[in-house]
């Protein structure tokens, strides 16, 4: 039994269907991406997940049915979702968006150890613990949500294009992390993206999206060593 | 919330019949509840002007109440310190009440809905000192007392000739503002059909989309304040008129709420809105202490806090109630009731909304 | 010189209960873009709440605590079963909503009390000292001791404590929060509790100057609407700055300004609100908004 299982789901907004039958399942420790061109449904996916969007079909977390619930309470299970457009909260300091990734666990010690982790990683957040968020620019922000959703200690980690917009040194930076979380942490995660090859140099396994369906399913390897799928698909 | 009232083209035969009742009431009830219903229509034609604000061109007004005070004390002045005929003041003080609720109106454009309604709410809780003040002009405290008007010949005439009995000031005050109403109510009708009221339509439902359409925002907000306050100060008149004397206490904050909850329990956005709304924010108090107690159904605890309570409690309920369940009042849930039925009997299937209705060719 | 120093003591005092009731507007707004127009009818239920207690032989301050506490929950109850089903309706909808709850709880007071205006007690005595050639009482004092106290807790639970922080997260950041496993809808509950409770102070402090009835905060909500205009309606540190103006201002133009007098002072609550709202809508420390197209 898969982390996460998809099961023919559909999904869209009011009127307008964007996904149409997705089926993906997300193996325990493991990073899966799921990549596409724009408009295929991968950002309804993910929300889809954690509930910003109605859904039919199922989703299972933990072999655990999510249909109905309220997105706190999905979140609450161990999901951690850094939504495109990072989610910052821009009226709060540094620290207090961090805190507010900590804010639901009850191991204190552990806690303290993350956040030495997260310092050593990012070092830049602890120059500015103090300053507002919307101080930071769109890589530190980046940062920020990452080390928020670490610090959530999630089972799994829902990354909606953390490459979006951010200059290459910088996406660098943030894949050795991602990298080093799933190795270190177990931590599961599900990688949006539309650098595929980023994408598919750092996961295990990878789906395709076209137009509301999966198109394309196989291990990284697999996709990256077929020239038709890369071209036709993946843009390279 | 103020969603366009799915309307169907207006029943011309109900509009007859709901005149001919209203013409006829006076002959079937005894003079005192003439003077009720003169009331009650005075507040329909206020709520209409509130109706125009805040339900055609989206603009809060909890401060009504001040323009009715305006009207009234105008027309109250004029008719005894200028010995004026009192039939005379009414378009005076409509007049002069529209010109400055369209003065109003021009500094209210710079505040958002909720600002809005905290200025128009603080003004209408200090209306009352603010009248007090210059004593010598408003009569201060006391106020100012009228005379009962005396019915003209040729009404009590015709009066008389048609039902055998005299014309009673009450009467004659319950026509004259039956009258003043049928015409607002008419003028209202044809604003809203054309093209002003389509222009405080498009101002209400998407500002910034109907200023790109090139619809002069300033003009037509400021327009809606002015016709509002014009209704209120006639409504005010009427008011004096219908009661025989004003004073500071009779345009509490509550008359401006009792104004808001008839224009939303009526029904926003509608023509037959504020009649049902007028209806209901005048006679529930009167008959939540009348009636209520001769219920034996309701349990004795319930019934004596009702009754002691006043209408306050089933006012607010009633507003909560309606905002929760039924925000387009009684005419939205007439309206929504009669669509469903005809739907059903023509065997459509009900078609749940997600899409505006048409905008409609009539109210 | 004197006679000004005390207006301007007695200033502090009213603007601090005026302080109060606003700090209580502002949360809520801060919670849900909303102005609570019942906030003050609210305010004067507790107070009446906090009367029968003492009434009945309570102490002072034991039932100043628990009327604190019984108007959290007020709050919360009426958050959840009033606001709730409404909380993403449009803007008048609330607002008409709330003026129902004022008309609502103003008529229950009514009719659970009665209208008969009583003497609240107050815990400071009337007795004045000597402030710097001035005489202050310690009525005074001790409203401005009280409201102090009340705001600055209010001040280190939101800013220095974790609930105070998921709330104000969730008062201007819903989405995000959500997905930070932070229960919005119960923190709007809580937003409105805790104002129930501030604005409540409000109404215990003011009780004693005023005489306890279901219409005493009618025209006290006017002058916090003023204070919270003007400090900023989103601003906490605002409603605590523009309570203390509005209560110096009316205070001394009273006074001072032959005019106004007594019975019009409200008038100048109302002067103060307009002047702003024309002249710098935002308030001393509120920010302008983008407006999104």
């Amino acid at each position: 039994m898969a982390l996460l299982e998809l099961e023919d789901v559909r999904a869209g907004y009011g009127a307008t269907s964007v996904l149409h039958g997705v089926s993906l399942s997300v193996p325990e420790g493991q990073i899966v991406s799921l990549l596409g061109a724009n408009g295929a449904g991968k950002t309804t996916t993910l929300r889809s997940i954690t509930g910003g969007v109605h859904w039919t079909g199922d989703i299972r977390f933990g072999g655990r049915s999510l249909r109905r619930m309220h997105t706190e309470d999905v979140v609450r299970l161990g999901i951690a979702h850094v939504p495109e457009g990072r989610g910052i909260l821009t009226e709060l300091t540094v620290d207090e968006n961090l805190k507010l990734g900590s804010h639901l666990r009850r191991d204190g010690a552990a806690v303290r150890k993350d956040y030495d982790r997260v310092f050593e990683y990012f070092p830049v957040l602890r120059e500015r613990r103090r300053l507002s968020a919307s101080t930071l620019s769109g890589g530190e922000q980046q940062m920020l949500a990452l080390a928020r959703a670490f610090l959530m200690k999630p089972r799994l980690m829902l990354l909606d294009e953390p490459s979006l917009g951010l200059a290459p040194l910088i996406v660098r930076a943030i894949f050795e992390i991602i990298r080093t979380i799933n190795g270190a942490d177990k931590v599961a995660i599900l990688l949006v993206e539309q650098n595929a090859r980023l994408a598919l140099d750092v996961s295990s396994e990878a789906y395709v999206l076209e137009v509301g369906r999966v198109a394309v399913k196989g291990s990284s390897s697999e996709l990256q060593g077929n020239e038709a799928v890369r071209r036709s698909y993946l843009g390279y | 919330m103020i969603q366009r009232i799915r309307t169907t083209p207006p029943r011309y035969w109900l509009v007859l019949v709901v005149v001919l009742f209203f013409i006829g009431l006076p002959t079937v009830i005894d003079s005192f509840q003439s003077g009720e219903w003169a009331q009650a229509l005075v507040l329909a034609i206020a709520i209409m002007g509130l109706n125009i604000l805040v339900g055609y061109s989206g603009q809060i007004s909890l401060g009504h109440g001040a323009f009715m005070a305006i009207g009234a004390y105008t027309s109250a002045i004029l008719a005894h310190r200028y010995k004026m005929d009192y039939l005379a003041t009414i378009p005076i003080a409509g007049l002069l009440t529209g010109i400055l609720g369209f003065l109003f109106g021009v500094p209210a454009l710079r505040l958002s809905a909720l600002y809005l309604a905290l200025a128009t709410f603080a003004l209408a809780v200090v209306t009352p000192s603010l009248i007090k003040r210059p004593a010598e002009l408003t009569g201060g405290v006391q106020g100012i007392v009228l005379l009962p008007p005396v019915p003209p010949t040729f009404a009590s005439d015709t009066f008389s000739a048609l039902t055998g009995t005299a014309l009673t000031s009450d009467q004659w005050t319950y026509y004259v503002t039956l009258a003043w109403t049928l015409v607002l109510f008419w003028l209202a009708w044809n604003l809203v059909r054309h093209r002003a009221g389509r222009a405080m339509r498009a101002i209400r439902d998407g500002e910034v989309a109907a200023a790109a359409s090139g619809v002069n925002i300033a003009g037509y907000k400021t327009l809606a304040f002015g016709i509002s306050a014009l209704y209120a100060g006639i409504a005010g008149s009427l008011f004096g008129l219908a009661v025989g004397f004003v004073s500071p206490d009779t345009f509490p904050v509550a008359l401006s709420i009792q104004l808001l909850v008839g224009a939303v329990v009526g029904g926003l956005a509608s023509i037959p809105g504020p009649i049902i709304g007028a209806i209901f924010a005048y006679f529930l108090p009167i008959e939540s202490n009348q009636w209520v107690p001769t219920q034996t159904w309701i349990p004795g605890s319930i019934a004596s806090t009702i009754e002691k309570a006043g209408p306050a409690v089933t006012y607010g309920a009633v507003l909560i109630l309606t905002m929760i369940f039924a925000p387009n009042g009684v005419v939205g849930l007439v309206l929504t009731g009669y669509s469903r039925l005809r739907g059903r009997l023509r065997g459509v299937p009900d078609r749940e909304s997600g899409q505006m209705p048409p905008d409609p060719h009539t109210v | 010189m004197q006679e000004f120093l005390q207006l301007v003591v007695s200033g502090i005092a009213t603007g601090g209960i005026f302080a109060s009731l606003a700090l209580a507007l502002v949360l809520i707004y801060n919670a849900m873009g909303l102005v609570n127009f019942a906030q003050g009818e609210m305010a004067m239920f507790a107070t009446f709440v906090a009367f029968t207690l003492i009434a009945h032989g309570m102490n002072y301050w034991l039932a100043f605590v628990i009327t604190l506490v019984v108007a959290f929950a007020g709050g919360i109850a009426i958050e959840r079963v009033v606001i709730r089903p409404i909380e993403r309706a449009p803007i008048l909808t609330l607002v008409i909503v709330t003026l129902g709850l004022a008309t609502l709880i103003n008529g229950l007071a009514g009719s659970i009390f009665g209208y008969v205006p009583r003497a609240f007690p107050s815990p400071f005595s009337v007795q004045t000292v000597n402030i710097l050639g001035a005489l202050a009482s310690f009525q005074d004092l001790g409203v401005i001791a009280v409201s102090a106290v009340v705001l600055l807790a209010i001040y280190l639970l939101l800013q220095h404590t974790t609930v105070g922080l998921t709330m104000r997260a969730a008062a201007h950041h819903a989405e995000a929060s959500r997905l930070l496993g932070v229960r919005v809808s119960w923190m709007l509950a809580l937003g409105w509790g805790l104002a129930s409770a501030v604005g409540s102070v409000s109404g215990i402090m003011v009780a004693p100057i005023i005489l306890l009835e279901p219409n005493m905060m009618q025209t006290i909500i006017i002058y916090a609407f003023a204070a919270a205009v003007l400090g900023g309606i989103e601003s906490p540190l605002g409603a605590v700055v523009g309570g203390v103006i509005v209560g110096v201002t009316v205070n001394l133009a009273g006074v001072y300004l032959p005019f106004v007098g007594g019975d019009l002072q409200l008038a100048v609550a109302l002067a103060i609100i307009v002047a702003v709202l024309v002249l710098k809508p935002n308030g001393l420390f509120g920010r302008p908004t983008v407006r999104r197209v």
